[in-house]
């Protein structure tokens, strides 16, 4: 079964849109690397400020027939084939595809809202063409909106960043809570809080290390720890300029952190287990 | 701006980090094996040149040419179905009053007079509600030809099942799938026109003109020549005439064996029905004509070609009929056996030219001699020469 990551966390700036699109690129490129056959990466941007798409793609014109929106307002019948058609590819690589965001998603929320089965809007298509990448990575806003919902329903593992100075286990204690409510309430049993990424670190701060200790030695919460990225200005130079971090400056200390993270994430697409 | 897709860059980073967490495991991903897929049904289009073709031949050209959506061309299947029920006698609007009627005593002698299209759209019908009852469908067996973000699987085997899941989506009251079909999905590397034909000659309902278009195929593909991948013409496959397997042969045994084993002789009358006419080819495709009486067709002129099948689906003729009204044109294809291939081209000449002895006076035969010799006693001789050969080889037909 195709690995479905979701990026999620209510608080907003925490390094989201960063960690889902480089983390995507970095899956496409590492299975290519790895020989694997299909090394296809399906980004899907749910974030009606369609950062993500925008760093992915060059642009965010994208509106009523060829973004995320088309495919949720689409009847049942069509849903997965809208969804094919509206998937382009990233500038940043023939591998990564990007299904884009557009500000109309603000409005779907409300166009949808009481719909039944409006929340597998985006899980039910998504599912009939799942097996067709190698893995799918969501990245939502910063809200536990109707939008974050159907990303959460569509995902199997929910990843949580989140910065230092956000650290308190009470917090993090609180989006795993709502993830497992979506689990409970929807009966997506697939879905799990997989991990939890460390942003923007200073290991200068002597809270950020206080906090990161008390978080690796929690009982629950340390085991989910994937990965730390260090506070790094090439990541909003990268950003700035549409470029993915690897390519930006594959030296800087966030690139390797990332590629670290990634090879957790492909190493459990290439086991299919935990 | 800086340039974009360096993709070389990041291949160092994410090599070094792969080859660290997958170390002792390279294998992992190496897995081009078969596998078994359900793919959305949009994904799937059936092969534009596959020899067996499942849809009319206008159908064909309209759908492949991105005229028609799938169920369109199914819309425009019934219909036509339909306007030859009505004219039978059979009228009928939704496709499900085509299944046979268990009650109907008579409905088994109907199933006779089935134009090809009705019998078609009835197969078609079957196999759908047997796919909704069943709830599954045999899985197609599909190549991976996606492209950037268009993700797309041709047919190499299953094209009905597939035209059958459209009719029971779009056109068949109670379906509760979710528009997907299940695939063997080859990879592109292990797909090939030998691959295709031995899978489309192991299977029964092969039809001679089919075969003709699959013998083209492996021809062209043995001579280097690029098989496209959209609808073609006839001519595309005629092509193949002009081509055969002689200066080909560390191929000739695998093209005889992809297509069913046949001898070389079969080989060549299979494909030399395609020098039909288009209209005579489309004809005896859809009706099924077998080789053993097509291939006195190709004898008389191309004019003909259609009226002469018509006549064959009309009275049902036999093989020998056939080649009774098609005699007298030109070297009759029936003493062509497999022999010919290796009789000297000078015996195949001279008898064919015994068929000129009718429309010839001794006068001008005598006078051509001359000329031909330029003395009167060479010209003696030579006949001399050739009435003891005839005599001689009259003696074999007599069996003596
Ligand atoms: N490791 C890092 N070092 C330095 N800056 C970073 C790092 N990660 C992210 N940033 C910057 O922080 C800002 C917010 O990041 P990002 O857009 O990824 O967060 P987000 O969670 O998606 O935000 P939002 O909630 O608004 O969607 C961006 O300007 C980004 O460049
Ligand atoms: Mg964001």
């Amino acid at each position: 079964m195709t690995r479905v990551f979701v990026f999620t966390n209510h608080k907003g700036g925490v390094g989201k849109s960063t960690s889902a699109t480089n983390t995507a690129l970095g899956i496409a490129g590492m299975l290519r690397r790895a020989g694997a056959p299909n090394a296809r990466v399906l980004l899907i941007d749910t974030d009606s400020q369609a950062h993500a798409t925008l760093v992915t793609t060059g642009t965010k014109e994208y509106g009523t027939d060829d973004s995320l929106y088309t495919v949720l307002m689409a009847d049942r019948q069509n849903a997965a084939q809208t969804l094919l058609n509206c998937i382009v590819q990233s500038t940043w690589d023939a591998d990564l595809h990007v299904l884009p965001a557009s500000p109309m998603l603000e409005g779907a929320e409300r166009e949808l809202m009481g719909i039944a089965g409006a929340p597998y809007r985006l899980a039910d298509p998504l599912s009939r063409i799942l097996n067709r990448y190698a893995a799918i990575v969501i990245d939502t806003c910063p809200s536990f909106s109707l939008m974050t919902e159907m990303g959460l329903i569509a995902a199997t593992d929910a990843i949580v960043p989140v910065e230092p100075r956000y650290l308190e286990t009470v917090g993090l204690m609180s989006v795993i809570g709502k993830i497992n409510d979506i689990r409970e309430g929807w009966r997506q049993p697939n879905l799990r809080v997989s991990g939890i990424l460390v942003t923007k670190m200073n290991t200068r701060i002597r809270g950020h290390n206080h906090l990161l200790d008390e978080l690796k030695a929690h009982s629950v919460l340390g085991k989910l720890l994937l990965g730390v990225v260090p506070a790094n200005e090439a990541v909003s130079y990268a950003h700035q300029n549409h470029q993915s971090i690897f390519n930006y400056d594959p030296k800087a200390s966030a690139s390797k952190a990332y590629a670290q993270f990634v090879g957790k994430l492909v190493q459990r697409i290439a086991k299919g287990g935990v | 701006m800086p340039p974009k897709n360096q993709t070389h860059r990041i291949d160092d980073l994410l090599g070094s980090v792969t080859e660290e967490l997958l170390l002792g495991n390279p294998q992992q991903f190496e897995d081009n094996s078969i596998r078994v897929e359900r793919l959305l049904l949009e994904m799937v289009r059936p092969d534009p040149v596959q020899p067996r073709r499942v849809l009319p031949e206008q159908l064909h050209f309209a759908f492949h040419n991105n005229r028609l959506t799938p169920t369109q061309a199914l819309k425009e299947l019934v219909q036509l179905v339909q306007v030859a029920a009505r004219q039978r006698g059979r009228p009928f609007n939704n496709v499900l009053e085509l299944l046979p009627n268990p009650d109907d005593e008579s409905d088994e002698d109907q199933s006779v007079h089935l134009s090809p299209e009705e019998q078609l759209l009835h197969d078609l019908v079957n196999l759908a509600v047997t796919i909704r009852d069943d709830g599954q469908v045999n899985p197609l067996t599909v190549v991976d030809v996606s492209q950037g973000v268009t993700q797309q699987f041709r047919i190499e085997t299953g094209e009905r099942r597939y035209w059958a899941t459209w009719l029971l989506r779009d056109f068949i009251a109670g379906y509760e799938g979710d528009g997907m079909i299940p695939c063997i999905i080859i990879p592109t590397e292990r797909s090939s026109v030998f691959r295709q034909a031995k899978e489309n000659t192991a299977r029964s309902g092969l039809s001679a003109i089919a075969m003709a278009r699959q013998a083209a195929l492996l021809v062209l593909t043995v001579h280097g020549y690029e098989i496209p991948s959209h609808a073609v013409t006839n001519d595309f496959y005629r092509q193949a005439l002009e081509l055969d397997l002689r200066s080909k042969r560390e191929y000739t045994e695998a093209v005889l064996s992809a297509m069913g084993g046949i001898k070389r002789g079969q080989f060549s009358y299979i494909k030399g029905l395609l020098r039909l006419s288009d209209e005579a080819m489309e004809l005896a495709d859809r009706h099924a004509i077998e080789e053993g009486r097509l291939r006195y067709v190709t004898n008389v002129a191309p004019e003909y070609h259609t009226e002469i099948v018509r006549q064959i689906i009309d009275f049902n003729l036999s093989s020998k009929q056939v080649k009774e009204l098609c005699a007298g044109d030109g070297l009759d294809a029936a003493d062509r056996d497999d022999k010919v291939e290796h009789l000297p081209a000078s015996a195949v000449k001279l008898a064919k030219i015994t068929q000129a002895s009718n429309t010839t006076s001794a006068q001008d035969l005598a006078q051509a001699m001359l000329r031909q010799e330029g003395d009167a006693s060479l010209a003696r001789a030579r006949l001399q020469a050739m009435r003891k050969l005839l005599t001689e080889a009259e003696r074999y037909l007599t069996g003596d």
